[in-house]
């Protein structure tokens, strides 16, 4: 049997080298965990539960929290990105955390629910738990110090204050949604539906998965089940709002002045569209918090009280000129 | 009855005839479709010339250039399911094309017709690199299709997102971005280079005894080497292929925005081109295969999804309209239910025999 054998061996070793090759094409997007075994006594270790490679605001927020937490600022942090955005991941990097014994931690959920248990462990072994930008189901605040986020629902109401301007004689308009089911669309939904005038009318609602791709595709047949009578889109992501311009622009239409787009999160691709006139009005989803969240660590190491929500501020943009103005700084 | 029982049993043939097409169920599928979309527009259908563009525009057009990468890796995925394997890596690869595109043409940033013909053949040359090392494990190392295909999946997206670390990457080329929005003759460019890609395939595939070949590996792989087929070569090829029109793919989809969103692009792509494959009466169980009825799938599945937002289904309820549709296809197709409606429709055609007889 000497050359099944032989071949079963060089099956295995072919098998060990492809997951090899695999887990290397996998991991190398993201960062294992900063195993960095100096703790000089005076740093103060903070464990980050993150998400990992997304997007562009994804990518700004966590090299973000990252910059803030450095060592001149008195941190060792320790930074776990999920494998591919999988709750099971963050939640083994979570308890790993906790049986090190960090001085606090920050959690960036890639799923609302499910945290309950890992939660509990943590304030048993009584280490902070800061919630970054996502937050959990069901809401219970006595689970965790704080959550710092910007205000979903409070953006999305800007959006549409801006559109309830523009259009005083009412319109026609269609939403372009991100996946059904998350929070986050949910509340851009809320916020949008509860501010947005009675004369501005919604002709339809659709997901594009937060993508370019999807979004022009979508918005092309809106354009045409609707004979092009749409004059507003409310993408929900910046992404979808440049998948529906390249749309109008193919219907042989002006994005800006047949269509207006409004998208939220504020990248940089957004607002050099906005510079030049492809989009209409951009509100940002600011990413940049890493300062609040030092700030509330040490207050909840120092013992004091903690607000349970603290809410990022988060700018409009409703002009080219304000785009432009913006844009040399834009970090994101 | 007032049929005459001849002219009556030839409509039976004809209509049975129709049945032993694996597809016709799709094609009647394709039709319906169509249809309700008339009912809320009956201009529907209809083919003008954009004044602003001097494009033909219509809903029939973006349906057929929606249709073409999905039609690219249905057909890919046809060859590869006839020797009786799969390729779940189709979306993976057309990512990674995306990226290799996108990623140059950003650093050289000179958006001249060379850099892009440079973009497209870095692209398929690298899908082809894949698509050799899907083949070699398959083929040399005797691996399961399943876990190479998915394996290189897995690494494929990983890989898509070293290229562009981690970043959605846009870039500005005219002539490459003319690959999926321009017009030949009015028509979308997309569609007409995939049509070209499927006829010469078929003729490759068809007008040589190579179909013939990739069938019988897939039939009885055993039979097919004592007959003196050489499987390593047809198979490494079959995975080539795929991933090259994975490639084209990946191309087709990116240059429609100019960006490849690493985490999206060719997302769950392969799940379409199974679909498609199905659809088109291929059996997984590998063995015969048809073309024609994957590109009846790929046009299915691209005029259902143009269909859900032309009749303004709500987000959360498409992918249960999309799978009741495909469910009750695959239902129709499938030979059990057929051939209860062949037992039901002979029994008729007896009982009618007989009451003309008596």
């Amino acid at each position: 049997m000497a050359p099944t054998t032989r071949f079963r061996a060089f099956t295995g070793l072919a098998l060990a080298g492809t997951l090899a090759f695999s887990l290397v094409a996998c991991s190398s997007g993201s960062d294992e965990p900063a195993a960095s075994g100096d703790d000089g006594g005076e740093l103060t270790t903070v464990g980050f539960v993150a998400v990992g490679p997304e997007g562009g605001w994804r990518t700004a927020n966590e090299q973000n929290i990252q910059d803030a937490f450095s060592t001149e600022n008195g941190f060792d942090l320790k930074y776990a990105p999920s494998s591919n955005g999988d709750q099971n991941s963050q939640i083994t990097a979570f308890t790993s955390f906790i049986d090190e014994g960090v001085d606090a931690i920050l959690l960036s959920a890639t799923e609302a629910t499910g945290w309950e248990d890992v939660l509990n462990r943590a304030q048993e072994a009584e280490i902070p738990v800061v919630l970054l930008d996502r937050g959990i189901e069901p809401n219970d605040e006595s689970l965790y110090t704080s959550r710092i986020a910007p205000d979903n629902v409070g953006i999305s109401a800007s959006a549409a204050e801006w559109a309830n301007e523009q259009f005083p004689d009412g319109a026609n308009y269609v939403v372009l949604e991100g996946p059904p089911g998350l929070s986050v669309v949910n509340d851009r939904n809320k916020g949008w539906d509860e501010a947005v005038s009675d004369n501005l009318v919604k002709l339809e609602s659709q997901s594009a998965n937060w993508s370019t791709e999807e979004a022009k595709s979508v918005f092309e047949t809106m354009l045409k089940a609707n004979g092009n009578d749409i004059q507003l889109v409310f993408a929900q992501n910046d992404e979808m709002g440049l998948g529906a311009a390249l749309a109008v622009e193919e219907a042989g239409l002006t994005p800006g002045t047949d269509v207006k787009i409004i998208t939220i999160d504020g990248t940089q691709a957004a607002l050099e569209a906005l510079a030049a006139g492809r989009l209409s009005f951009v509100a940002e989803y600011n990413p940049l918090f890493g300062e609040d969240a030092i700030e509330v660590v040490n207050a909840a190491l120092a013992g004091e009280d903690v607000e349970s929500s603290i809410v990022v501020p988060s700018t409009t943009f409703d002009s080219p000129e304000a785009a432009t103005a913006a844009l040399p700084d834009r970090q994101y | 009855m007032s049929i005459p029982a001849s002219r009556s049993s030839t409509a039976v043939r004809m209509v049975t005839g129709l049945f032993h097409q694996p597809y016709v169920w799709a094609i009647v599928a394709l039709i319906l479709l169509l249809i309700v979309n008339l009912t809320k527009n009956p201009g529907y259908l209809g083919v003008s010339v954009n004044p602003a563009t001097g494009n033909l525009s219509g809903n029939v057009i973006d349906i057929l250039r929606a249709s073409a990468p999905i039609m690219m890796i249905a057909v890919g995925m046809t060859l590869v399911i006839a020797t009786r394997g799969i390729d779940l890596s189709v979306g993976s690869v057309m990512a990674v094309a995306g990226a290799v595109s996108m990623e140059f043409m950003n650093n050289t940033g000179t958006g001249s017709f060379g850099t892009a013909i440079v973009a497209v053949l870095l692209a398929l040359g690298i899908s082809a690199v894949l698509g050799t090392l899907n083949g070699i494990l398959v083929s040399i190392v005797g691996l399961q299709p399943f876990i190479t295909t998915l394996v290189m999946m897995l690494a494929g997206r990983g890989l898509a997102k070293v290229i562009t670390s981690g970043q959605n990457t846009s870039a500005t080329n005219e002539s490459f971005r003319w690959i999926a929005n321009g017009t030949f003759l009015g028509f979308p460019v997309v569609f007409v280079i995939a049509v070209l890609i499927v006829a010469v395939l078929a003729a490759l595939v068809r007008r040589t005894a190579l179909g013939l070949m990739i069938e019988s590996i897939g039939i009885n792989p055993k039979a097919a080497r004592m007959a003196g087929i050489r499987p390593v070569g047809i198979l490494v090829s079959v995975y080539i292929v795929s991933a090259v029109l994975a490639g084209v793919a990946g191309i087709f989809s990116t240059a429609s925005v100019m960006t490849v969103e690493v985490a999206k692009t060719g997302m769950t792509a392969e799940m379409d081109a199974i679909l498609a494959v199905v659809i088109g009466g291929t059996s997984l169980a590998g063995g015969k295969f048809s073309l024609t009825g994957s590109i009846i799938g790929a046009l299915l599945i691209a005029t259902l999804d143009k269909t859900i937002v032309y009749m303004s289904i709500p987000s959360s309820a498409t992918p249960a309209f999309k799978a009741i549709v495909i469910v009750i296809i695959c239902l129709l197709q499938s030979p059990r239910v057929r051939s209860m409606f062949n037992r039901r429709r002979t029994r008729v055609i007896i009982a009618e025999k007989e009451t003309v007889q008596a």
